[in-house]
Order: C-alpha cells, then sequence, then structure tokens
C-alpha cells in the first residue's frame, strides 16, 4: 500500500510541474505590462525600467521560471504586487472557501446522481429512464455562467428565497446557517454539468453490471428484482462510483471558478479572476496551481479508496 | 484503476457505507467550522463596489476604485467640497492646512497647519508629519523612501523644488515653477495623491502601510478581507464636526458582476451600488431604490493613429469625427445616461465651453471629405477597444455604434477586442502598425489627464499619446497652461488647446458619461458631486 502510495504521488509532481510551467509561459506570452499596473498611468519608462530590473523582470523568462519554482518550494509563492500581501496568506483562506462551494456541490452531485442514475437504470428503457436521459442531456449542457445568470433571475427576482452575493450577510453574520443558506445557489449552480455526467456514468455502468451472467445468476435463484437491482447490481458498481467522485472533485473545483464569479462567492475562482484583470502575476500562478493541486490531490484520494476497496477483497 | 472486474468486487457493504457517510459527514463539518465575525447590531451602511480595491496606502493606491476608500480613510493639507452637486467643478476647501497664502510670483505655498489633529494611531499632526510625507516620495535619503511610487505621483511632486517645516504648524512649498491647478493636485486621487499618513504607522509597517492604513480621515480601518469586504470604523474624534459620520460603520463589498451588484440593493444585501446598468434603472425604481445619475468628468474619445498614411489627410479624420451620431448614442443606446460630446476638453474640467462644438453630425459631408481625400469608395480601418475597466459599462455597444456609423459614409471598420489589462499595455507601447483607431474613457476635475494624453511628452512609452500625436505647438500651449498665473489665463489657454486639437482632428471626443449610483430609501444624504469618488460621510440611515 505505501509502494502503491509513493507511486501514485511520484506520477502527480510531473503533472503539478507542466501545470506550473504552462501557467507561467502564458502568462509571460500575455501582453500587458506589470510594471504599468504597479507605477500607474503617469510612471516614466525609466520608472517602469528600474521596477522591472527590482522584480526580475529583466532576466531569461527560463531562469526567472527556475527562481519561482525554488521558491515555490520552500513554500513561497511571492507577493501579490496589487495587495502587498503574499500570495500564499490570500489562498489559504480561499482555498477553503472554495473547499466548501465544492463539497456543497459535491454533495448535491453524489447525491443526486446516485439516486437518479440507479433509479432509471433499475427502469431501463421505461419513461422514467428516458426523463433522466433527457434530463441529463438539459443539464449537461448549460454552462455555469449560463445557469448561474438564470438563478440569479429566479432566485433573485422572481422567487426572492436565496441569497445571491457572498457568502454571509455582511450586516449580520448568522454563523453556519447563513453560509449554508449562501450556498444554494451557486452550489447547485457548480453541481448542474457533474450531476448530468455522474448521472450518465452511474446509469450506464449499472446497466452493463445488470447484464451479467451472476446476476442473471441471482434472477435464476429467484430473488427479488430489488435485491438483485440494489443488493447485488448497485454494490458492485461502488468501487466505480467513488472514482467517479473523485474526478468529479477536481472538475467541480475547476467549475466553481464561474460560480464564484456570478455570486460573487469570495473563494479562488473570483480571486483568479480579479488577478487576471488586474495582471497580478503571482496570484494567478497561485491560484491556478491551487486548483491543479486540489484536482491532482482529489484523484490521488478516490484513487487510494478504490485501491482499499479493492485491497480489500483480496 | 477504472476497469474492475465486476465479479470481483463484491466489497464490504457495511464498510463501504462507513466510508462514504464519513464523507458526507466531514463536509458538513467543513461548513460548520466555518466561522463569521459578528458586529453588534449599529448602524452599518454596505456599499457594493464594481471590484476589489487595491492597496490602501495613498500614495500607491493606483485606483479610482482603490481611492474611493481612501480618500474616507486619509485627506491631504487641503480637500474638495464634494457636499455639492450643482458645481461645475468641486471647490477647494481647508483641510489639514487651515489656510494658506500664494506668494505673488506663484511659486511658493505657505500652509498654516490645523491644531489638534492627530492621526487614527494618536500621531500628532504637525509640520514635521507633512514633511516625513513629503520625504516618502521626494527625498531619496529618507530611510521612508518609495521609489516605486516616485513616478506614479510624479504629477503633483514633479514641480516642487523644495519644502521646509517652518514652524510646527507652518509648512511651505516651494515649486520650480508656477503651477496654476497646484491646489487641485493635491486634492486628485490618480495613481497616488498627496494625502497624509501617520508617520508613526508608515515607520512601524513600511511597505506594508497599505494593509495597515492610518490617516486623520473621518473613518478608520477595522477589517480587511481581500475580495469580500473593506470595513471601515468611525473616527468618533475627527476634527470637523460637519463630516463626522452619523453612523458606525461602512462596508466595501466588491460585487464584479452587474446583476449580482443590482441584486444585492434590492435583496437588502446593500444599501448602495456603483455602476447599475441603465437597462435596470426602470427595474431598480420599480423596486422602490434611487437612481442618482449626473454627468461626471469622465469622456469617451477616439484615439487616432497620426503615423497612419490612411489617415494622414486630415479630411479623413474629419469625415470620421462628423459621421457619428453622438446625438443618437446618447439617447437610444444610451437611454440619455451620457451626453454627446464635442471637444478634448472634458465637461467637469476647466475650460469646458459646451458651445465649442467644431464638427457636427454630418455624414453626406463626411461622404464628400473622403471622397475629395481620394476615397471616394470609402476605407477599411482597424478599431482596438478594450472590455472591462471601471466604469466602462456598455463599451462593446458604443464601439459597434460607431462601426455602424462609419459604415454608412463609407468607413469599414473591423473590430478587434482585448482584455482592459493587456489593452493600456498597448495604449502605453502605442498603436501597432495598420491599427486606425483605439479608445478609452478618462477625465479628470483638473486638466492635468491632458498632459498623460495630448503634448508631446506622454509619445509612447512615456504616457498613453498612443497614435503618435506630436504637435510642439500644442506642447508649448499646454505649458503656458500650467504656469498661468490666473485662472482666468488658464481657462484660456485650455480653450486653445481645445481648438488646436479639434483643427488636427487628432482625437475625436464622442460622449461624456454619467457616474450612476443606486440607493436604498433606508439612506438619506447621498450627494453625487461631479467627481470620481465621493463623500460618503454625509449618509444618513432613516429607519
Amino acid at each position: 500500500m505505501l509502494k502503491f502510495l509513493i507511486f501514485r504521488g511520484l506520477y502527480a509532481l510531473p503533472v503539478l510541474l507542466g501545470v506550473a510551467l504552462i501557467v507561467f509561459i502564458a502568462l509571460h506570452l500575455a501582453p500587458g505590462d506589470v510594471t504599468q499596473q504597479i507605477l500607474g498611468l503617469g510612471a516614466s519608462e525609466e520608472r517602469a525600467q528600474a521596477l522591472r530590473i527590482q522584480l526580475g523582470l529583466d532576466r531569461p523568462v527560463l531562469v526567472q521560471f527556475f527562481i519561482w519554482l525554488g521558491n515555490l518550494l520552500q513554500g513561497d509563492l511571492g507577493m501579490s504586487h496589487y495587495m502587498n500581501v503574499p500570495v500564499v496568506d490570500v489562498l489559504s483562506r480561499k482555498i477553503g472557501n472554495s473547499l466548501i462551494l465544492t463539497g456543497g456541490s459535491l454533495f448535491i452531485v453524489v447525491l443526486i446522481s446516485f439516486v437518479l442514475g440507479t433509479m432509471s437504470a433499475a427502469r431501463f428503457r421505461r419513461p422514467f429512464d428516458r426523463f433522466t436521459v433527457v434530463l441529463s442531456l438539459l443539464l449537461a449542457s448549460m454552462p455555469v455562467f449560463w445557469l448561474g445568470l438564470i438563478f440569479l433571475y429566479a432566485f433573485g427576482i422572481i422567487w426572492p428565497i436565496f441569497p445571491t452575493a457572498g457568502m454571509y450577510d455582511l450586516k449580520n453574520p448568522g454563523g453556519v446557517l447563513d453560509v449554508l443558506h449562501h450556498l444554494v445557489l451557486p452550489a447547485t449552480a457548480t453541481a448542474a454539468a457533474g450531476v448530468a455526467i455522474m448521472t450518465r456514468v452511474t446509469r450506464a455502468s449499472l446497466i452493463e453490471v445488470l447484464g451479467q451472467p451472476y446476476i442473471m445468476a441471482a434472477r435464476a435463484r429467484g430473488l427479488k428484482e430489488r435485491a438483485v437491482v440494489y443488493g447485488h447490481g448497485v454494490r458492485n458498481i461502488l468501487p466505480q462510483f467513488v472514482n467517479m467522485t473523485g474526478l468529479n472533485v477536481g472538475f467541480l473545483f475547476g467549475s466553481s471558478v464561474f460560480a464564484e464569479v456570478i455570486f460573487t462567492w469570495p473563494g479562488i475562482g473570483l480571486q483568479l479572476y480579479d488577478s487576471i484583470l488586474k495582471r497580478d502575476g503571482a496570484m494567478v500562478q497561485g491560484c491556478v496551481l491551487a486548483i491543479a493541486f486540489v484536482f491532482v490531490l482529489s484523484n490521488l484520494i478516490a484513487d487510494f479508496v478504490v485501491y482499499v476497496l479493492d485491497a480489500k477483497k483480496k | 484503476m477504472f476497469l474492475i472486474n465486476a465479479s470481483e468486487c463484491l466489497v464490504d457493504r457495511s464498510g463501504l457505507s462507513r466510508r462514504l457517510i464519513g464523507l458526507i459527514a466531514s463536509m458538513i463539518i467543513g461548513v460548520m467550522v466555518t466561522v463569521s465575525p459578528v458586529y453588534a447590531q449599529d448602524k452599518t451602511i454596505t456599499i457594493a463596489v464594481e471590484g476589489d480595491p487595491t492597496r490602501l496606502d495613498p500614495h500607491t493606491h493606483g485606483l479610482w476604485l482603490t481611492y474611493r476608500v481612501v480618500y474616507h480613510i486619509f485627506e491631504g493639507l487641503v480637500q474638495q467640497d464634494l457636499s455639492r452637486d450643482d458645481v461645475h467643478i468641486p471647490p477647494i476647501i481647508p483641510a489639514l492646512a487651515e489656510s494658506w497664502d500664494i506668494s505673488a510670483d506663484g511659486k511658493t505655498y505657505t500652509f498654516n497647519l490645523r491644531r489638534d489633529v492627530k492621526f487614527h494611531d494618536g500621531t500628532d499632526w504637525n509640520a514635521e508629519a507633512a514633511k516625513f510625507n513629503f520625504d516618502r516620495l521626494l527625498d531619496p535619503d529618507a530611510p521612508h523612501f518609495l521609489e516605486t511610487a516616485v513616478g506614479g505621483n510624479g504629477w503633483w511632486i514633479g514641480d516642487i523644488e523644495s519644502y521646509e517645516a517652518a514652524d510646527s504648524h507652518t509648512f511651505v512649498v516651494h515649486l520650480k515653477t508656477p503651477v496654476s491647478n497646484f491646489l487641485q493636485r493635491l486634492v486628485n486621487g490618480g495613481y497616488g495623491s498627496a494625502a497624509m499618513s501617520s508617520p508613526t504607522a508608515i515607520k512601524k509597517y513600511g511597505e506594508d502601510f497599505g494593509n495597515n492604513p492610518v490617516g486623520t480621515g473621518p473613518f478608520k480601518l477595522a477589517e480587511r478581507v481581500f475580495g469580500e469586504k473593506i470595513v471601515l470604523e468611525k473616527n468618533s474624534d475627527y476634527w470637523d464636526p460637519t463630516r463626522t459620520p452619523k453612523y458606525d460603520r461602512l462596508i466595501y463589498q466588491p460585487i464584479a458582476e452587474d446583476a449580482a451588484r443590482e441584486l444585492a440593493l434590492i435583496s437588502g444585501g446593500a444599501d448602495i451600488i456603483a455602476s447599475p446598468t441603465p437597462d435596470s434603472y426602470d427595474y431598480i425604481r420599480d423596486k422602490g431604490f434611487e437612481i442618482v445619475s449626473k454627468s461626471g468628468p469622465g469622456l469617451q474619445a477616439l484615439w487616432l493613429n497620426m503615423k497612419d498614411p490612411k489617415l494622414a489627410d486630415v479630411r479623413v479624420r474629419q469625415a470620421m469625427y462628423m459621421a457619428i451620431d453622438r446625438e443618437g448614442l446618447c439617447t437610444l443606446l444610451r437611454l440619455n445616461e451620457c451626453l454627446p460630446h464635442y471637444s478634448i476638453i472634458n465637461r467637469h474640467g476647466p475650460g469646458y465651453d459646451e458651445a465649442f462644438v467644431p464638427y457636427s453630425y454630418d455624414p453626406e459631408k463626411a461622404k464628400q471629405l473622403l471622397a475629395d481625400a481620394g476615397y471616394p469608395d470609402g476605407l477599411d480601418i482597424r478599431f482596438e477597444w478594450g472590455a472591462g475597466g471601471a466604469g466602462a459599462v456598455g463599451t462593446k455597444a458604443f464601439v459597434e455604434w460607431v462601426q455602424r456609423d462609419w459604415e454608412k459614409v463609407g468607413i469599414r471598420t473591423e473590430l478587434v477586442s482585448y482584455d482592459i489589462g493587456a489593452y493600456f499595455g498597448q495604449m502605453l507601447k502605442g498603436m501597432r502598425d495598420g491599427t486606425q483607431v483605439m479608445t478609452i474613457g478618462w477625465g479628470e476635475t483638473s486638466y492635468i489627464w491632458l498632459e498623460f494624453v495630448i503634448t508631446p511628452d506622454a509619445l509612447p512609452p512615456n504616457g498613453y499619446n498612443s497614435g503618435y500625436y506630436d504637435n510642439p505647438e500644442l506642447g508649448a500651449v499646454m505649458k503656458q497652461v500650467k504656469t498661468a498665473l490666473t485662472e482666468e489665463e488658464m481657462v484660456d489657454r485650455l480653450k486653445d488647446v481645445a481648438k488646436i486639437i479639434a483643427d488636427d482632428v487628432a482625437w475625436i471626443p464622442v460622449y461624456a458619461y454619467k457616474l450612476a449610483f443606486a440607493v436604498s430609501p433606508r439612506i438619506k444624504g447621498f450627494v453625487l458631486a461631479p467627481e470620481n469618488w465621493q463623500d460618503l460621510t454625509l449618509l444618513e440611515i432613516v429607519e
């Protein structure tokens, strides 16, 4: 097991390194000058050049990358030019907020897709199954930013039962319930596409399992349909379900960027959006790296859970 | 990993359920542990703004968006009276200086400082503190000298020759040349400003002062969470009773998404929001909220590439100017949220003359001019614009309106858009070859911004004269504007500037945009003076 963990951990490293490199290069290729952002509109070219030297921006890109990487390994992601605070300080709080949002939407995804997926597979090609297929197709074709705006309209204007901005009431923060209340809309918007995918996958894998000889054997033994489907069928798709759930964490974390911007959820996505507009390079790199890190980590955990489940029966 | 032989997968059922339950439980606990700070039920006003302000350092705040906050924590020697919305330019009134004398040659300013004023941390305000602040930008030998801030503050420190604390409450500034609007420069909030910070706090925090701002203003910083909120607390010891806030707490909440900002107002989350979109005005009014909108100093203009061969003939540029239907744009497209504008002098800037309309809307004449200039079949041009930026509502619709108007006279326009950060970078580099037009909105209640835009000194990469308009005569007139000894002289020279730019058609002004806020009926006393920032100390809560 330890070997497995180490192997998978090492496997994640090149992925993170690749992400770091791509982000770093992309930011260098994008037009726009950070010195101008720092020094303001009226600054002279001499000042800008002096600042470039101070920030090390005059050095070759590759050298800058390795300096940055070296700092990264020491847990130093640099300073945000705009806010004059270490990137790590901002990120640590933002990741927490984003994970709350991701957690909320994961909860919705797991619950709904599991119920819908298994129920429709058990009713293969019956009306409920058709309905689920169409529903998941619809959900999968709704981008988060579109659905988010529809939610704003529906639950902000027509039927204002949920708050549409922020994570808690700024004037009278109400603790956990307040956060949960604010969580409903962004979490649901983020979850939509995930629900669609997971429902489809759950349904398909259960249909496949239900066609296996041992299910036929179970039926032949005269077990009730309910016991066959939920007892033998569903149990056998669980490892795959867990695996898919793990993949979804990263996916949800990535899509929450859009929900965060629309619903002003103060997470890493909103921070990323704001930092891109301000050309706050260190911050952008930190945000993207953090998202990649959560993605890789959640896959790692899913793999590990499946491995444990798998190992247990051996 | 994905292909699992189903027949081998008979897992221990109870164990797996336990894991699933564990997973769900840990998610719920994750939510539970988020603890929010709780304020007592006192008088709080929330304002939702377009983006997250930057560092709250009055010398390096960088954006108007941030200056709106900085303005409430800090103040300078003088300040603007923003309690009136019926003025052309907000008048300058005493602040940390009770009075001042200007020498006859216009080069020496003697400020008599207010006594018994303390910074929020208890440090005394006096001439030494004023000198300390000037040293931060002007004395390379001072330990707290902030080199990165020098360039961005050049517009107000550039002409200062020397300064001294004559006695404990007299501060004297000597200028190299007379500067016609030096006091105006002391109240402007550009990249930086001349606001006064606590010397004790600057010594203590250094470059991190922006996260620990200490001024003398009517509010102090209570708490800041990046991307979430900035909480200001009333300064009960403020020296000016008329500007001492009548409420306890002012919270800025950044909400970038327009629709979400408007909903925050309607749902009661925010008491005031900046920049509602004109399309929503009726809806917001129907819900019982007030829209406050007024013409501001901002001006949307087209920058023309004076190096481009296609635009070399002034008649082509005149045709471009005359082909735009500004009235239609403002009434039909902008629903009266902008005003047609014809001069490079902005609406609430010195020297503005409403009667000055060098060329009026005349598409027929425009076609004729193009034909005379050798383009009877029209011409193709490229127009670059930037999406985003504070106060830039509906830029896309605007550039498409111009494209449509030009198309009618035979100017076929290719529109190329950038995000705002990249766009400003491009502006500073100067227009690319093959690009004829760019556009931004700018304008201040002083003429300082023109020094960054139209003068030969502002040619790329030193300024935003991005279309390479290199006219030494204009440069000379701008110097006269700056060194004018009387306001009349300054205004007269600015009128000359308007005329020179119009004769050369080096810029095409299109409209002056209005400032807009939406205010809850719970709030009284919101005044929208013609300035890019507002005085929120005047607000009152009516329950």
